[in-house]
C-alpha cells in the first residue's frame, strides 16, 4: 500500500484523527475538537479539529481573515475580554476543557502565554517588564527575582545587550529587542504553551532571523503555536503546518509534506502564491 | 468658405488679477473675531488689575498674607478666601477623583457596550446640569443631612481622638467646607471622568491584552499597566477638574456658609473667592476699598485658574504625545 492510499484511508476513517496526528511520536499538549467561534453573529471558525503536539512548533498559515489569529485567541481565552465573542466545542488542555465554565482564566493564561504582532513593552523598566508577570503569580525573594529576570533575558539572548541598563525604560529598546523582551516576559512566567501572533511582521529581517533561531531553542521546552503570513517562516520554523481558509481548517500536515505534497488544491494554490 | 473666414473671436485669457469676491471680507471678519477674543481677555485682565489696584496699593504685599476681612475697619486680606477656595477644591477632588477613576475604569474595561454608552451619556448630562441646580440640591438636601447626621456622627466617632477632633469641631450648621467639597465633587466628576475615559481608551489594545495574557487580573492590569501608561493624561484631567472647582461660584455660595475664617474643621463655614465676591459685590459701593479688594481677589482667582489650566494643558499634551508615540 503506498502512502497516498494510506492517507486516503485515514481521511476516510475520520478526518479528525488524521488531522490531529501530523507530527508523530509526540503527545498532544492542546487538542481542539469541533471548535466553532462567533464574533457576535459572524461565524469565524467552522468545526476546527486540531492537535498541537508537545514541544514542537505548529505553524498556522492562511490569508488574512481566515481565522488563524482567532484560533490563537481561543487557546488562552483572550476573546473572553470582549462581550459578544463566544466559542463552542472543546479545547482540551492538561485534562480539562478550557472552554468550560469555572476556569481560572488568570491561571490558564499563566500556563498559555502569548506574544503579539507588535512588540508591547509595558511602560516600565526592562527589569520590571520581566518581573511583572512573575510577581502576578509567585512571591519570590529579591535575589531569586534577579535570577529569574537574568535567566529569561539570557534565553532570548537579550542579556548582553541590556544587562547594564535593566532599570532603563523598556520603550527605549529597538523593535527587535522589544519583541525579544516580550518573549522573555512570557517565558519568565514558565508557561507550557506559547502562542505567537505574527511575532516578526513588524520587524526587520535581522531581528526576524534572531526570533526564528530563538523559536528553535524554545521548542525544546515549550509547545509553540505561531501564526504567520510568511510562508518561508512557516517552512523554516514549524514542525507541522495548518492551513486555514475562510474559517475552516483545510489541511494540517508535517511541514515537509505540506510544502512538497499538499493534499488539497486550495493549499497548493495558497503556498504557491496563487491567492492570499 | 470656413477656411478663409476670420478666426472666431479669441477666448479671453483667464483673469489672474484679483477680483473682489467676498473672500477678502470673510477673511477680515474671521480675523476680527479671532482678535476680539484677545481683546476681551485683555480687557478682563485690565479691569481686574486696575480695579484691584487700590487694594494692592493700600495693603501692599500684606494683602496676600492677611487673613482679615473686616468691612467695618476697612481692612481686607486675601488669605481666608484663597484658603477656602483651595481647601474646598481639594476636598472636592479627594472625593471626585476616586469616583471618576472608578467610573472611567468601569466604562472602559468592564461594562457591556450598551450599558457603557448609556452611563457615558448620563455622565455627560451631569456635566450639563446648571450649577444653580447643584446649589439648590446642596442647600435643601445635602445641608440638612450634613447637619443632622454626618457631622454629629463624625463628632461622635472622632471627637475625642486628639488630631481628628480638630477636623470635626464646630457647631453643626450643615454648611461648610466639606459640604462645598461634596457639591464640587459631583460637579467635577463628569469632566474628570471624560478625560480619564479618553486616555484609557487611547491605550493600544495589544498592550492591555499583553498584560491579560500574562495572567493579570483586571485590577492588576489597571493598576500596573494602564495607569502608569496614562499617568500624565490622568493628572491633566484632575488638574482640569481642579480648575473648574476653584472657579465654581453659584453652587458653592449656597452651601459654604459665608465666613472669612481659617480653621481645621471640615464642617466650619468658610468662603471661597468666588462665593465672597458673589455675596459682597452688591454691598460694595463704587470706588470703595472693599470693591477694589474684591476685584483684587478676582485677579488672584484668575491667576490661579490660568496657572492650573496651563499646567493641565501641558500635562494633557504630554499624555497625548506619549499616546501618539506608542500607538
Amino acid at each position: 500500500m503506498n502512502e497516498n492510499t494510506m492517507q486516503a484511508i485515514a481521511s476516510a476513517d475520520g478526518e479528525a484523527e488524521a488531522l490531529a496526528s501530523a507530527v508523530s511520536g509526540r503527545p498532544i499538549a492542546i487538542q481542539v475538537n469541533n471548535l466553532d467561534f462567533y464574533y457576535g453573529k459572524t461565524h469565524a471558525l467552522h468545526n476546527i479539529t486540531l492537535g498541537f503536539p508537545e514541544r514542537s512548533v505548529t505553524g498556522m498559515i492562511g490569508p488574512s481573515g481566515c481565522g488563524k489569529s482567532t484560533l490563537l485567541r481561543v487557546l488562552n481565552r483572550m476573546y473572553d475580554l470582549y462581550p459578544g465573542q463566544r466559542a463552542t466545542g472543546e479545547v482540551m488542555f492538561s485534562g480539562q476543557n478550557i472552554l468550560g465554565s469555572g476556569l481560572d482564566l488568570n491561571a490558564l493564561r499563566s500556563r498559555v502565554g502569548m506574544v503579539f504582532q507588535k512588540p508591547t513593552p509595558f511602560p516600565m523598566s526592562i527589569y520590571d517588564n520581566i518581573a511583572f508577570g512573575i510577581r502576578l503569580h509567585e512571591r519570590v525573594s529579591r535575589s531569586e527575582m534577579d535570577g529569574r529576570v537574568e535567566d529569561a533575558l539570557r534565553r532570548v539572548a537579550l542579556w548582553p545587550e541590556v544587562k547594564d541598563r535593566l532599570q532603563a525604560s523598556a520603550t527605549a529598546l529597538s523593535g527587535g529587542q522589544q519583541q525579544r523582551l516580550c518573549i522573555a516576559r512570557t517565558i519568565a512566567v514558565r508557561p507550557e504553551v506559547i502562542l505567537l501572533d505574527e511575532p516578526t511582521s513588524a520587524l526587520d529581517p535581522v531581528s526576524t532571523a534572531r526570533i526564528e533561531e530563538l523559536l528553535d531553542e524554545l521548542k525544546t521546552e515549550f509547545t509553540i503555536a505561531i501564526v504567520t503570513h510568511n510562508m518561508q517562516q512557516a517552512a523554516r520554523c514549524a514542525d507541522q503546518v495548518a492551513f486555514f481558509y475562510l474559517g475552516e481548517l483545510v489541511e494540517v500536515d508535517s511541514t515537509a509534506r505540506m510544502f512538497t505534497a499538499p493534499r488539497e488544491s486550495r493549499t497548493q494554490d495558497y503556498i504557491t502564491g496563487r491567492f492570499g | 468658405m470656413d477656411g478663409t473666414a476670420e478666426q472666431p473671436t479669441q477666448a479671453e485669457p483667464p483673469q489672474i488679477t484679483r477680483r473682489w469676491d467676498g473672500d477678502a471680507l470673510f477673511r477680515t471678519l474671521v480675523v476680527l473675531t479671532g482678535i476680539s477674543v484677545l481683546i476681551v481677555l485683555g480687557a478682563i485682565i485690565t479691569v481686574m488689575v486696575t480695579g484691584g489696584w487700590k487694594a494692592f496699593s493700600t495693603f501692599g504685599p500684606g494683602f496676600f498674607v492677611t487673613a482679615i476681612w473686616n468691612p467695618v475697619t476697612q481692612h481686607f486680606g486675601a488669605v481666608a478666601p484663597v484658603f477656602g477656595t483651595l481647601a474646598s477644591s481639594f476636598l472636592g477632588l479627594v472625593i471626585a477623583v476616586p469616583l471618576a477613576f472608578g467610573t472611567a475604569f468601569w466604562l472602559t474595561a468592564l461594562a457591556p457596550p450598551a450599558i457603557s454608552s448609556v452611563i457615558g451619556m448620563a455622565v455627560q448630562l451631569l456635566a450639563a446640569v446648571p450649577s444653580i441646580i447643584f446649589g439648590m440640591w446642596g442647600f435643601f438636601v445635602l445641608v440638612p443631612v450634613m447637619a443632622h447626621y454626618v457631622q454629629p456622627t463624625a463628632r461622635h466617632m472622632f471627637g475625642h481622638v486628639p488630631v481628628l477632633s480638630a477636623l470635626v469641631s464646630g457647631a453643626p450648621f450643615g454648611t461648610g467646607l466639606l459640604t462645598a467639597g461634596l457639591v464640587l465633587a459631583v460637579m467635577v466628576v463628569p469632566s474628570i471622568t471624560a478625560v480619564m475615559r479618553d486616555v484609557f481608551v487611547s491605550m493600544p489594545t495589544v498592550l492591555r491584552e499583553s498584560a491579560y495574557g500574562l495572567g493579570a487580573t483586571r485590577w492588576e492590569v489597571m493598576r500596573q499597566v494602564v495607569l502608569p501608561w496614562s499617568r500624565q493624561g490622568v493628572v491633566g484631567g484632575i488638574v482640569l477638574g481642579m480648575g473648574r472647582a476653584m472657579g465654581e461660584t453659584m453652587a458653592v455660595t449656597f452651601v459654604i456658609g459665608d465666613s472669612n475664617h481659617i480653621g481645621w474643621s471640615l464642617f466650619a463655614p468658610a468662603n471661597t473667592i468666588a462665593s465672597l465676591i458673589a455675596l459682597e459685590f452688591p454691598e460694595s459701593p463704587a470706588g470703595s476699598l472693599k470693591l477694589s479688594s474684591l476685584m483684587a481677589l478676582g485677579a488672584i482667582l484668575m491667576a490661579i485658574s490660568f496657572v492650573t489650566l496651563w499646567v493641565s494643558r501641558i500635562l494633557l499634551a504630554r499624555g497625548e504625545a506619549r499616546a501618539g508615540k506608542r500607538s
